[in-house]
């Protein structure tokens, strides 16, 4: 259901002899169960804080003094003053916070709330959720624990198991399989607290090693009672804070294996309730195949969707153009008929010119014919006259020739 | 052994839309439609030029038709204006601001093109004492538009540097060269809205040789409200 494997079937091991599969069982419903993180830190903190014990500050605790302030006038800070004289407490602050020997701020009360409640379907969310990342591997590694030597995650266990008596079996039956690497770590990193913890009987660290989770406690309980980091639990009552230690998922478990197969009947699946929690059914995941990157490169969503888009820059760069009326190539591409344009009208021009010229030829041709001709028209009438001065005529000549 | 290409990677190559052949096919296309369209505005450049020319002697024949008839010829209401903003943005009242801002002129020498109605007159009428305006010729007009034309593009102001990126926008109206938006807006044709929308408003120099007054009108010896025909040569000025 999510980034795991799938394992229909699961290997269950002997306690003793050879590491090899004496049968095999299907995987309950609940290890695909939806791994929700959020649902478990959320129900972890809450959890958290149903163990705790009412502590509270003394009621009286700083208000045994019938301090009055000495007011304004005096050179003093107006804060109450433990009235009274012949001892050094007398005249000093009292009463405030901030006063040395004072009482504190909102000092705490019992009837602070210590516990909390949540919806008990959010507690079984967290609870299916924690034991879904028990199965997968790289949860359990990233959680710290030493899973290398495992044969198989989710690690199950003939029911041998469940009628250990001696610590000494359950040590060997550790080793046997692999996991006692994990109490190793445990017994290797034991620390003694930072902190006032430490004298308050609360000395030592330790790490959490493998969770054995049984259906029948036939000896099991004792036998690994005193195995440092090991903790055991019935399949029945299996808590968050310790499937979950600090709300991190991906606790180390070994299941015995009636424990294991009645996991499909604690928790049910989608289509049977279980049979233990009343109309409680397995938590549906919001999505129902997360490889989100598959489903994108899928042939069904590639085909409908359309091209990418070029890269666009919103402010793309600025077009250099030149003036079109200086440069003939830009003028050209925007109006490819403008070398024609222009040849047209330069032959136009030229026509009208050579008509122009033609005219004013013609007219200059026609008015100095005209002028000859009325010369020497003149010059005829000038000679039937057979009048007017000599001198004129001869002036007249010359002009003529000019 | 032969290299195994895995089978997604190959589908994926094949949908790829960068993949070279598609971008070939695509240059191919861009580039026969392109040739195309310089093809087309040749044709439609040369008959633009006939139909103005025409015009013109139409205009000068009816006009010698009527001094023989001894009546008059009254030509046509012109159609188009050119507007030039010549006042600045300080102290200018609401009414005229508004009017102003939607005509596009938001900026001291900021032109223009309108069609003139009784709508925009009026229009006119208010924002007078901020702008002058007249009648442009086809020059003046080819002259904005070929120099200092810019589309909006994109929400951009960009200079029009091919037909292209006249055909992109403007192709539904028939408009897909220089030519044609020029004589779209010369003779306010059917799409001239859409012609004028694509042209950012022309963003013009200040006059060479200077105004005499904005504050007077153009009539009283001043520069602002209707000058006709002598918004041709202010536009000479200002381009």
């Amino acid at each position: 259901m999510t980034t795991q494997q799938l394992r229909p079937i699961v290997s269950v091991f002997p306690i003793k002899g050879k590491v090899k599969t004496i049968k095999q069982v299907p995987l309950p419903s609940v290890f695909s169960a939806p791994i929700r993180p959020d649902v478990v830190r959320f129900v972890h903190t809450n959890m958290a804080k149903n163990n705790r014990q009412a502590h509270a500050v003394s009621t009286t605790a700083g208000e045994q003094t019938s301090a009055t302030s000495w007011g304004t006038g005096r050179a003093v800070a107006r804060i109450p003053r433990v009235k009274g004289s012949g001892t050094g407490r007398s005249g000093q602050a009292a009463f405030g916070n901030m006063c040395r020997g004072g009482r504190m701020y909102a000092p705490k009360k019992v009837w602070r709330k210590w516990h909390r409640k949540i919806n008990t379907n959010q507690k079984r969310y967290a609870v299916c959720s924690a034991i879904a990342a028990t199965a997968v591997t790289p949860l359990v590694m990233s959680r710290g624990h030493r899973v290398n030597k495992l044969p198989e995650l989710p690690l199950v266990v003939s029911d041998q198991l469940q009628s250990l008596t001696k610590t000494r079996q359950a040590v060997k039956f550790l080793k046997f399989i692999g996991a006692y690497r994990d109490v190793e770590k445990v017994i290797r990193t034991k620390k003694t607290r930072v902190g006032q913890g430490k004298y308050r009987n609360r000395r030592h660290v330790l790490r959490k090693g493998p969770m054995v989770v049984y259906a029948r406690n036939l000896g099991i309980k004792k036998a690994f009672r005193n195995i440092p980091g090991v903790e055991t639990a019935s399949v029945y009552t299996l808590n968050l804070l310790k499937l979950a230690p600090g709300s991190q998922m991906g606790r180390f478990i070994i299941w015995t294996e009636s424990a294991f197969k009645l996991l499909e009947d604690i928790y049910g699946s989608w289509e049977k309730p279980s049979k233990f929690k009343s109309g409680f059914y397995l938590p549906r995941p919001v999505m129902v195949n997360t490889d989100v990157e598959r489903i994108i490169k899928s042939d069904q969503v590639q085909t409908v969707l359309r091209n990418r888009r070029p890269r666009s820059r919103k402010y793309g760069k600025k077009i250099q153009r030149a003036d079109p009326y200086e440069d003939m190539s830009v003028m050209v591409k925007l109006n490819p008929y403008y070398k024609t344009k222009l040849q047209k009208q330069k032959e136009l021009e030229e026509k009208n010119k050579k008509e122009r010229k033609e005219i004013v030829d013609k007219s200059r041709k026609e008015y100095e014919d005209w002028l000859y001709f009325s010369e020497e028209e003149e010059e005829e009438e000038e000679e039937e006259e057979e009048e007017g001065s000599d001198e004129d005529r001869e002036i007249e000549v010359l002009s003529d020739e000019n | 052994m032969s290299k195994q290409v895995p089978e997604t990677i190959k589908k994926q190559v094949k949908r790829s839309f960068n993949s070279k052949e598609v971008k070939k096919e695509k240059n191919q296309k861009r580039m026969t439609l392109l040739k195309d369209i310089q093809s087309k505005a040749f044709k439609r450049a040369e008959k633009y030029e006939k139909e103005y020319l025409d015009q013109e002697q139409k205009l000068v024949e009816l006009k010698q038709k009527a001094l023989k008839e001894g009546s008059f010829y009254r030509e046509p209401e012109p159609k188009l204006a050119f507007i030039i903003r010549i006042r600045g943005i300080v102290g200018v009242p609401p009414k005229p601001r508004k009017i102003l801002q939607l005509l596009r002129l938001r900026r001291i020498y900021s032109g223009v093109f309108i069609r003139l109605n009784k709508s925009s007159l009026r229009m006119l009428h208010f924002i007078d004492p901020y702008v002058t305006w007249g009648y442009p010729d086809v020059e003046t007009v080819r002259a904005l538009i070929y120099k200092r034309g810019h589309a909006r593009v994109n929400h951009q102001r960009k200079i029009i540097d091919s037909n292209e990126m006249i055909y992109d926008k403007l192709q539904k109206y028939d408009i897909i060269c220089m030519e044609d938006l020029v004589h779209e807006i010369y003779t306010v044709g059917k799409n001239f809205k859409h012609a004028n929308s694509f042209l950012w408003a022309f963003k013009l120099k200040p006059p060479v040789g200077g105004f005499s007054t904005v504050k007077r009108s153009f009539v009283n010896k001043g520069e602002h409200g209707n000058r006709e025909q002598y918004i041709n040569t202010l536009v000479k000025k200002m381009i």
